[in-house]
């Protein structure tokens, strides 16, 4: 072979690499999902997420495997690395404490996308996923405030008077705890929604102690939003016949009948969406992507346990604020990037 | 000499080897090649530099844990508390790392380093005194100490050290000077590692040279014996309890500075149960410590980053540490059976 016809051989390769980049624009390199502490077979966030992680998987034709550590808190800077130099070109962690290495990962590798959860992450190559918690609670709000005067319902008194108990006071709780608030004001204006912080989110004998406080004053529905201290919420809602609202995942499982409803952060919607967005080559990189009613990122369980006890125009009510939220004639108020309201401080 | 090194590479090759044997099985049971997997494990966690750092920085704090155990394995004390001590002293030099002002820059790191290891000292104090006044056997006692460090740093993470800007079990980082430096960037492996080796070191150093390093063993092979030649047997207990807290702080201050730069809920994942493993196989020696950490390291590094590679789950992994972990601990019953016929024999 010439030297000539090598270069002409090595430039219509090139050429012809080139054609192939431009033809086949979506992204095909395979997509790795960390799995967070509790790992798979939790039943709740990393179940969730991997099962919409799966799908779309599946409806794109991308190659993708969650990863799993026994020590994913330390190695989480490792493992994300490791998938960036072995070629992947998703990396999702479900771990909230890979957000910090995750942001000096994605300058090292700008060729990589980055998905990160309940946080915001500066990065042109990053994606931060929230959630309208917000938007959510507004409909348990709703829901709650049409049962609680309803005496024919096993376990409700006629005071017009839930609560909430969330584990601290900080701008990210409150934003489930001015949503609902502003839900139950929006079905009924003179209801007494009664506010409390366990200041811990792991101390179930605290969240019981605080609900029966609540009962005791004529609570009949809380509204949980304390993690593990949320336990004792709903163990107090069984033994004393009220009603608790699960948060996060559906955890109206926990206490068949006295759950009234959950509000679901649906992780399964957005990793689906995630990978899809991916495989189309349409990766929302330096975005906070808000998953709220309209995208089916926040919504309320199917209320297994309960929908036979209630009558079918609440939760048709519920909906019905569901659809206005959408449409964007009922606007909920976003405490994490619109501070605090008036009715609330 | 000979055939004690002899005998000490085949304990810490065969509970090796018989776990290859009993994973490949498994591998070839669910109709993957043993030989691909293994091979992937191995370039995984020693295939080029990156990797063999990473494998470092996954067994840095296993060599604190196991220096810890061993300390109190050699002289017979059974003391399963190095996680307690490991969460405790960490979460001590976390606390002043983010609280004490950035402004005393280096001098963050002896204060850091102190308090752990003093927490981690009166950590294990407590189970000692226990045993070595009460006679509280000290499995029960340190084993109920690991839970209630568990519950006391879980209540402080989970409140009054609970990061303003998050909603997760995580304390706010400590401040930058006080990082422990990374040795090669951009691997996570840090300072940490050689500080455990120094403390293996000194380990080795007290084993072999020191009078308190030569009781401990004393006691560990005859505690009648012991004291007939004069060696207060409660003295030397409380002794080693408070030596093993101080590496076990140590340790954890360590993951914390040059890890995690932050305490949270799985700071530490069984690091101290792990260390106890790689204390056995070791037989206590600082040398086989060093290659058992290294060996642990390994499968927890490669476990998770063959997963990218190959639709292997992390429960081969576990069933090979598992069954090195078993075959580890046979040798713990070799332990015990000497001990008993130690004391047969003076009596």
């Amino acid at each position: 072979m010439t030297k000539m016809t090598r270069r002409v051989l090595q430039v219509t390769t090139a050429c012809a690499a080139l054609m192939a980049g431009s033809v086949a624009m979506a992204d095909e390199r395979p997509a790795a999902m960390i799995i967070a502490q509790g790992g798979l077979g939790d039943g709740s966030w990393n179940d969730t997420a991997n099962a919409g992680f799966l799908s779309g998987l599946e409806k794109t034709g991308i190659e993708g495997r969650p990863i799993e550590s026994a020590d994913v808190a330390a190695q989480g800077e490792e493992i994300m690395r490791r998938a960036a130099d072995g070629g992947f070109g998703l990396v999702i962690s479900l771990e909230w404490i890979h957000g910090e290495p995750m942001e000096m990962l994605a300058k090292d590798y700008p060729d990589t996308n980055w998905v990160i959860m309940n946080q915001t992450r500066s990065g042109d190559n990053i994606a931060s996923v929230v959630f309208g918690e917000h938007e959510g609670s507004f409909l348990a709000g709703a829901l709650a405030a049409q049962v609680t005067t309803d005496t024919s319902i096993q376990g409700i008194n006629a005071d017009a008077t839930i609560g909430v108990i969330g584990g601290f006071k900080a701008p990210g709780i409150d934003k489930f705890i001015v949503g609902y608030i502003q839900g139950a004001k929006a079905v009924n204006p003179d209801i007494d929604v009664k506010v409390a912080y366990a200041d811990s989110f792991g101390d179930p004998a605290k969240g019981l102690q605080m609900a029966n406080a609540m009962f005791d004053e004529g609570a009949d529905i809380i509204y949980q939003v304390a993690g593990g201290t949320g336990i004792g919420i709903i163990e107090a809602a069984k033994a004393r016949g009220h009603y608790a609202i699960g948060v996060d995942s559906d955890q109206d499982g926990m206490a068949p009948g006295n759950v009234l409803t959950s509000m679901v952060k649906r992780v399964d919607v957005a990793v689906d969406e995630i990978v899809t967005d991916y495989a189309a080559d349409n990766f929302p990189g330096g975005e906070v992507i808000q998953f709220g009613l309209a995208q089916n990122g926040v919504a309320l369980s199917d209320m297994t346990h309960t929908k036979d006890k209630i009558p079918a125009a609440y939760v048709e009510r519920v909906n019905t604020y569901r659809d206005q939220i959408i449409a964007g004639d009922v606007d909920v108020w976003d405490v994490s990037s619109q501070g605090y309201p008036d009715f609330f401080q | 000499m000979s055939s004690n090194v002899a005998s000490r590479s085949i304990g810490i090759l065969l509970p090796l080897v018989v776990s290859l044997i009993v994973s490949g099985a498994v591998l070839l049971a669910i109709g993957k090649n043993p030989l691909d997997v293994f091979g992937l494990i191995a370039t995984e966690s020693f295939g080029n530099p990156r990797r063999i750092a990473a494998t470092l920085s996954a067994a840095t704090p296993l060599l604190f844990t196991a220096v810890a155990t061993a300390i109190c394995f050699r002289s017979g004390v059974f003391n399963v508390g190095v996680e307690g001590a490991f969460l405790v002293g960490g979460l001590a030099a976390i606390f002043l790392g983010f609280t004490l002002p950035a402004t005393w820059g280096f001098a963050l790191f002896p204060v850091c380093f102190l308090a752990a290891a003093l927490i981690g000292a009166i950590w294990l104090y407590v189970p000692g005194i226990l045993l070595a006044k009460f006679e509280v056997d000290e499995v029960v006692s340190t084993l109920m100490l690991n839970f209630i460090a568990v519950a006391i740093t879980g209540y402080l993470v989970n409140g009054p050290l609970l990061s303003p800007l998050s909603g997760n079990n995580v304390t706010p980082l400590i401040h930058e000077v006080a990082y422990l430096p990374r040795l090669m960037p951009p691997s996570t492996l840090h300072a940490g590692f050689l500080i455990g080796l120094v403390c293996v070191a000194a380990y080795g150093y007290w084993c072999r040279y020191t009078p308190a390093g030569f009781e401990g063993a004393l006691i560990g092979l005859n505690q009648r014996f012991s004291r007939a030649v004069g060696i207060s047997v409660p003295r030397t207990i409380v002794g080693v309890m408070i030596l093993s807290g101080v590496i076990a702080g140590i340790g954890g201050a360590a993951h914390g500075m040059g890890q995690m730069h932050r305490f949270s809920d799985g700071f530490s994942p069984g690091y101290g149960f792990t260390g106890m493993a790689v204390a056995l196989l070791g037989r206590n020696h600082p040398i086989g410590i060093v290659l058992g950490a290294i060996l642990f390291g390994a499968l927890a590094s490669a476990g998770t980053t063959i997963q990218l590679f190959s639709n292997i789950p992390l429960d081969l992994v576990n069933i090979i540490q598992g069954t090195v972990m078993i075959f580890a601990v046979v040798e713990l019953g070799r332990i015990s059976l000497r001990r008993k016929k130690g004391t047969a024999n003076a009596n």
